[in-house]
C-alpha cells in the first residue's frame, strides 16, 4: 500500500507543481528572464562570489549541504521501497545511514537561523486575517497589501519541514534504542516512511517557491 | 479353444479380484482399534499377546514359551492387531525410500565413512541438494540397513525385499528390519536401544527379524545371523550356540500367554535423544559434557520434544520448521517456533501455546526477521572463532558400544555455519524443486570426501567395492591416527590412487575432498580444481538446542554480530580434508551467507559510529523541537495577546 500511496502522492505534488507553473507563470517568466537561471542561482549560492558574512556564508553552505543530503537519503529511501518494492538494505542502507545525521545537523541549524525570516507576519495573508477578524469580532491586526502567497506557502513549508523533522528523526532514533518491541518498531519504521513522503513533498514545495521567488527577484 | 481362453480369463479376473479385497479387508487402513483414539488423554494398558512372522512373512502362532519353535515377537503382526501398521510405515521416520514423498527441509543425512580410503559421504534416500543416494556408491538397502539400523527406527529400507544376489540369501536369514514401535514408544527402563545386547548390536550382528524383541526389557538374544550360512533356515534351527534365538525373560507371559508393555503415546525424551543428541566441542573448553551444558530450553522448561514434534496415527511427525504445513498439508505443521511463540493468522488467540512467551525483542529492527531464522539467534552452541567439530548420535554411533569417543573422530561435522538456509524441497522426482528462503540460518557442515570418475565434466561417484579394490593397497602403509581422524594422504599417494582407480574402472578417476576435485592431466600430475561443485559442503539446519532468550545472539549490543571480529560473519569454518596438503585451510563465515565479505565488514564497521549517529540525531532533534518551542510560545503568545484585548 505504501509503495501505491507514496508514488501517487508523488506524482500528484509533481503534476501539481507543473500545472503551477504554467498557470502562474512567475513575473520573470513574462518578462524573458529564464527559469533555469533561478535554479541555479538557488544551488549556486557558495560557488559564485558573494559578499556574505560569516554566518551567510555558514547558512548557505547548510542550505547547499542539507539539500545534496536529502537528494541521496530520498534516492537511497526511496528507489528500493517505491521501485523495487522491498526494504531498504545493503550498501543503499549504509549510504542512507551516512547522509542522516548530517541531515540532521544541518536542518537544526537551519531551523536556528532561518525560523526568525520565517516567522508569520500579519502582512503575509491579508485576506485570512480579514476573515478572522469578520468571525470572531476581535481587533485582530492585519494589512492591507496583497496576499504574498509563495511567501506564505514557503513559510508553511518550513515549518512542515521542521515540524516532520521531529517524527522523521526521533522514529529512527527510537528504533535504535532498546525501548521498544517487534510491533512498536514496526509502527516507528511505518512513521518513519510515512513522515519522509511527508516530508520530502514539504522540500520539493519549499524549494519550487524558494526558485520562484528566486526567478522572480532576478526578474 | 477360444471358449477355454475366455473362461481362463474370467477366473483369472475374478481370482485378482478376490485376492485384491482379501489384502484389503485383511487390515483397513485407519480401522482398526488403535487408529483412532476415543479422546481419552489416559494410557491405554497393552496386555497383548505376542505373534512373530512366519516363514512366509504373515502372523505366526501366538507366541508361548512352550511352543516347539520360539521365535522373537514381530512388531508388525503383535503391535499391528490394533494399529494400522500399513498407515504407519508411511510415517516420516519410516518413507525415506518413498520417491513420492516430497524431501521437505534439508536434514541430517547418513554419512558412511572409511578413514582409510578418504571417503566421507552424506547419503540419504530423500532427494536433499548435496546427498547421494546410497546406491550410487553400491550400497543396497540390506547393507545400508546392516551399517545404519542401529540408528533406524526399523521399516524404510529395512523391509525393501531385497533384489541382490548376495543379499537374497542374507535377507532370508537375517529377516526384515520392522518399524521397532518399542524404539519410541516403550515406556520402560528396559528397553535396550543401544546396550551390548540391545537393538544397535543385533543389527550389526543382521538380526533383523530378532532386533526389535531383543531390545525389549523381557527378551534376550543370543547368536548371530551374520555368523551364519545364506543356506541357514532360521525356521528350522539347528541347535547351534552361533545361530540367533530369542529367550524370553521369566513371568514375561500371564496365564493367557499376553505380556504386559509400558507403551507411551507420548514418546519420552530419552528415546528421541538416542538418535537425536549432539555433541558440540567449543575450542576453549574443550569436550562438551553433559553436565557442563545445558538442554534445550524447551525441555529445561518441562515440554517434551513430541508436544512440538507432534504425529498422529500416520506417524507423520512435525518437523517444525517454517511452511512445512505447504508440503504436509496439516495444519498441525504450524507447531514452529513462531506457531507457537507468534502465532498469526488465526481468528482466535493463540499465543502462548504451551506456555510460549510472546518474544518482544526490544530493540531489534524487523528486518532480522526477513533475514534471519529464529534459529540463527537462539539455537546451537553460541558462536566462537569458528565452527566447532560436532557429533551426533547417527554419525558418530552414540549411545552404541564401543564408541571412539575421540574428539577429532570420523565423520567430521562442523557447526555452527551460519549459512542461507538449505532450501526445502517439494515435489518428487522430476517434479521436485528447491525453494530457499534466503534468510540465514545455522547449520551443521560435512565436506565429502569420495572416489568418482570424472567424463564430460561430470564427476560420478564410483562404488564403495570398487574404490576399496581399487586403492586400498595405496593406502596401506599410510598410518591411521588412534584418535580417528583422517590418515595423512599426500598427493603422491592421490596419484597412485587415481591411477589406480584408472585402470580399474577405464575411465579418468577423480578424488573429490574439501571441496577440491583432484584429477590427473595427460603427464600424470595431479591437478586441483579448488571449489568444484561435486566437493560443495552439505549442510543442513540445526534447530536444538534452543537457548533461553537471555542468551540470544544480540542480547548484549548489535555488536555480537555486527563487529568486525564477530563470529557470525567472521568465524571460521574449516575446510575437512584427508588430504595433507589442504590441512589448516579454512572459509569464512559470510562466505556461506551469500553477500560479500567487504559489504559484511563495511556494514558491521559502520557500528562503531553507531553511538555518535545517536547523539547527533538526538542533538538535533533537541535543537529542532526547541526551536518549535519557542516560536510556537511566540504565535500562542501573539494569539494570547489578541484574545487579551478583546476583554
Amino acid at each position: 500500500m505504501f509503495q501505491t500511496v507514496a508514488v501517487a502522492i508523488f506524482l500528484v505534488t509533481l503534476a501539481g507543481i507543473g500545472v503551477h507553473w504554467i498557470a502562474f507563470p512567475a513575473r520573470s517568466q513574462r518578462g524573458g528572464v529564464s527559469m533555469v537561471a533561478g535554479i541555479v542561482h538557488v544551488f549556486s549560492l557558495l560557488l559564485i562570489e558573494q559578499k556574505q558574512s560569516l554566518l551567510g556564508a555558514l547558512k548557505k553552505l547548510c542550505y547547499l549541504v542539507a539539500f545534496i543530503c536529502f537528494v541521496v537519503l530520498a534516492i537511497t529511501g526511496f528507489y528500493p521501497l517505491l521501485v523495487r518494492g522491498e526494504h531498504i538494505s545493503g550498501y543503499l542502507m549504509m549510504i542512507h545511514a551516512t547522509f542522516a545525521p548530517v541531515f540532521a545537523i544541518c536542518l537544526a541549524i537551519l531551523a536556528i537561523t532561518w525560523a526568525g525570516g520565517y516567522r508569520f507576519e500579519t502582512g503575509d495573508c491579508p485576506w485570512l486575517w480579514r476573515f478572522l477578524r469578520r468571525v470572531t469580532v476581535l481587533r485582530i491586526p492585519s494589512s492591507e497589501g496583497p496576499c504574498r502567497c509563495s511567501l506564505v506557502v514557503q513559510k508553511v513549508t518550513f515549518w512542515a519541514i521542521v515540524g516532520l523533522s521531529l517524527p522523521l528523526i526521533m522514529s529512527i532514533v527510537l528504533s535504535m534504542l532498546p525501548l521498544f518491541g517487534t510491533h512498536w518498531q514496526e509502527t516507528l519504521l511505518a512513521t518513519h516512511r510515512w513522515t519522509a513522503v511527508a516530508f520530502a513533498v514539504a522540500v520539493l514545495i519549499h524549494t519550487y517557491m524558494a526558485i520562484r521567488i528566486r526567478t522572480a527577484c532576478e526578474a | 479353444m477360444r471358449r477355454e481362453l475366455i473362461l481362463a480369463g474370467v477366473l483369472l479376473t475374478v481370482l485378482l479380484l478376490t485376492t485384491a479385497f482379501a489384502e484389503e479387508s485383511e487390515e483397513p487402513l485407519g480401522g482398526l482399534l488403535g487408529d483412532e483414539s476415543d479422546g481419552s488423554r489416559a494410557h491405554p494398558t497393552h496386555l497383548i499377546p505376542l505373534y512373530p512372522e512366519n516363514e512366509d512373512g504373515e502372523r505366526g502362532e501366538q507366541v508361548t514359551l512352550d511352543a516347539e519353535l520360539v521365535l522373537p515377537f514381530s512388531t508388525k503382526w503383535t503391535c499391528g492387531q490394533c494399529h494400522s501398521y500399513d498407515l504407519i510405515k508411511h510415517g516420516w521416520h519410516f518413507n525415506a525410500i518413498d520417491g513420492n514423498v516430497p524431501p521437505g527441509r534439508c536434514g541430517e543425512p547418513w554419512v558412511y565413512f572409511d578413514a582409510k580410503l578418504g571417503i566421507q559421504v552424506p547419503l540419504s534416500y530423500r532427494a536433499w541438494p548435496g546427498t547421494h543416494p546410497p546406491a550410487a556408491f553400491g550400497m543396497t538397502e540390506f547393507r545400508f540397513t546392516q551399517i545404519f539400523g542401529r540408528h533406524m527406527p526399523g521399516g524404510g529400507p529395512g523391509e525393501v525385499t531385497a533384489t541382490d544376489v548376495d543379499d537374497i540369501g542374507r535377507q532370508y536369514v537375517a529377516g526384515k528390519l520392522e518399524i521397532n514401535c518399542l524404539a519410541c514408544h516403550n515406556g520402560h527402563y528396559g528397553q535396550d536401544q543401544g546396550g551390548v545386547g540391545g537393538y544397535a548390536v543385533q543389527v550389526s550382528r543382521q538380526n533383523f527379524r530378532w532386533a526389535a524383541a531383543a531390545s525389549s526389557e523381557f527378551a534376550d538374544v543370543k547368536g548371530s545371523a551374520s555368523a551364519m550360512t545364506d543356506t541357514y533356515d532360521p525356521f528350522m534351527p539347528m541347535g547351534d550356540d552361533k545361530e540367533p534365538q530369542v529367550v524370553y525373560r521369566e513371568g514375561t507371559f500371564d496365564a493367557d500367554g499376553s505380556v504386559l508393555f509400558d507403551i507411551v503415546r507420548e514418546s519420552p525424551n530419552h528415546r528421541c535423544y538416542y538418535c537425536h543428541s549432539d555433541v558440540y566441542y567449543a575450542e576453549q573448553d574443550g569436550p562438551t559434557e553433559k553436565w557442563s551444558c545445558d538442554e534445550d530450553v524447551h525441555l529445561t522448561a518441562g515440554l517434551k520434544c513430541v508436544d512440538c514434534h507432534r504425529n498422529g496415527i500416520g506417524h507423520n511427525i512435525i518437523r517444525g520448521y517454517a511452511h512445512e504445513s505447504d508440503l504436509s498439508g496439516s495444519s498441525l505443521a504450524a507447531t514452529s517456533c513462531e506457531g507457537c511463540h507468534v502465532p498469526e493468522g488465526s481468528d482466535v488467540p493463540e499465543a502462548g501455546r504451551l506456555g510460549a512467551p510472546v518474544p518482544e525483542h526490544v530493540g531489534l529492527p524487523p528486518v532480522h526477521f526477513e533475514r534471519l531464522t529464529c534459529t540463527a539467534c537462539h539455537s546451537g552452541p553460541w558462536p566462537g572463532d569458528g565452527a566447532v567439530l560436532t557429533k551426533t548420535s547417527r554419525a558418530h554411533r552414540l549411545g552404541t558400544p564401543n564408541v571412539n569417543k575421540a574428539e577429532a573422530v570420523l565423520p567430521h561435522i562442523l557447526s555452527p555455519v551460519f549459512a542461507q538456509e538449505a532450501g526445502t524441497v517439494s515435489g518428487s522426482g522430476d517434479a521436485a524443486s528447491v525453494r530457499r528462503s534466503g534468510k540465514i540460518a545455522p547449520h551443521k557442515l560435512i565436506w565429502p570426501a569420495y572416489w568418482a570418475t570424472l567424463g564430460d565434466g561430470k564427476v560420478t561417484p564410483v562404488t564403495l567395492d570398487v574404490a576399496e579394490t581399487a586403492v586400498k593397497k595405496v593406502f596401506e602403509d599410510v598410518e591411521s591416527p588412534a584418535d580417528g581422524s583422517w590418515p595423512q594422504m599426500t598427493n603422491e599417494h592421490i596419484t597412485q590412487a587415481l591411477t589406480a582407480l584408472g585402470e580399474a574402472v577405464g575411465e579418468k578417476a577423480a578424488y573429490v575432498a574439501g571441496g577440491t576435485l583432484y584429477h590427473l592431466n595427460d603427464a600424470g600430475e595431479v591437478v586441483e580444481e579448488a571449489d568444484h561443485p561435486a566437493g560443495a559442503p552439505y549442510m543442513w539446519p540445526l534447530a536444538h538446542g534452543v537457548r533461553p532468550a537471555a542468551q540470544s545472539l544480540g542480547v548484549r549490543y548489535c555488536t555480537d554480530c555486527h563487529s568486525t571480529a564477530s563470529p557470525f560473519f567472521f568465524g571460521a569454518v574449516g575446510v575437512d580434508s584427508p588430504v595433507a596438503s589442504a590441512a589448516g585451510q579454512a572459509k569464512e563465515q559470510v562466505e556461506f551467507q551469500g553477500i560479500s565479505r567487504f559489504y559484511a565488514w563495511a556494514f558491521s564497521a559502520s557500528f562503531v559510529f553507531r553511538p555518535w549517529f545517536k547523539v547527533f540525531a538526538l542533538g538535533s532533534s533537541a535543537i529542532l523541537g526547541v526551536v518549535l518551542l519557542l516560536y510556537g510560545l511566540r504565535a500562542l503568545g501573539g494569539v494570547a495577546r489578541v484574545l487579551a484585548e478583546k476583554e
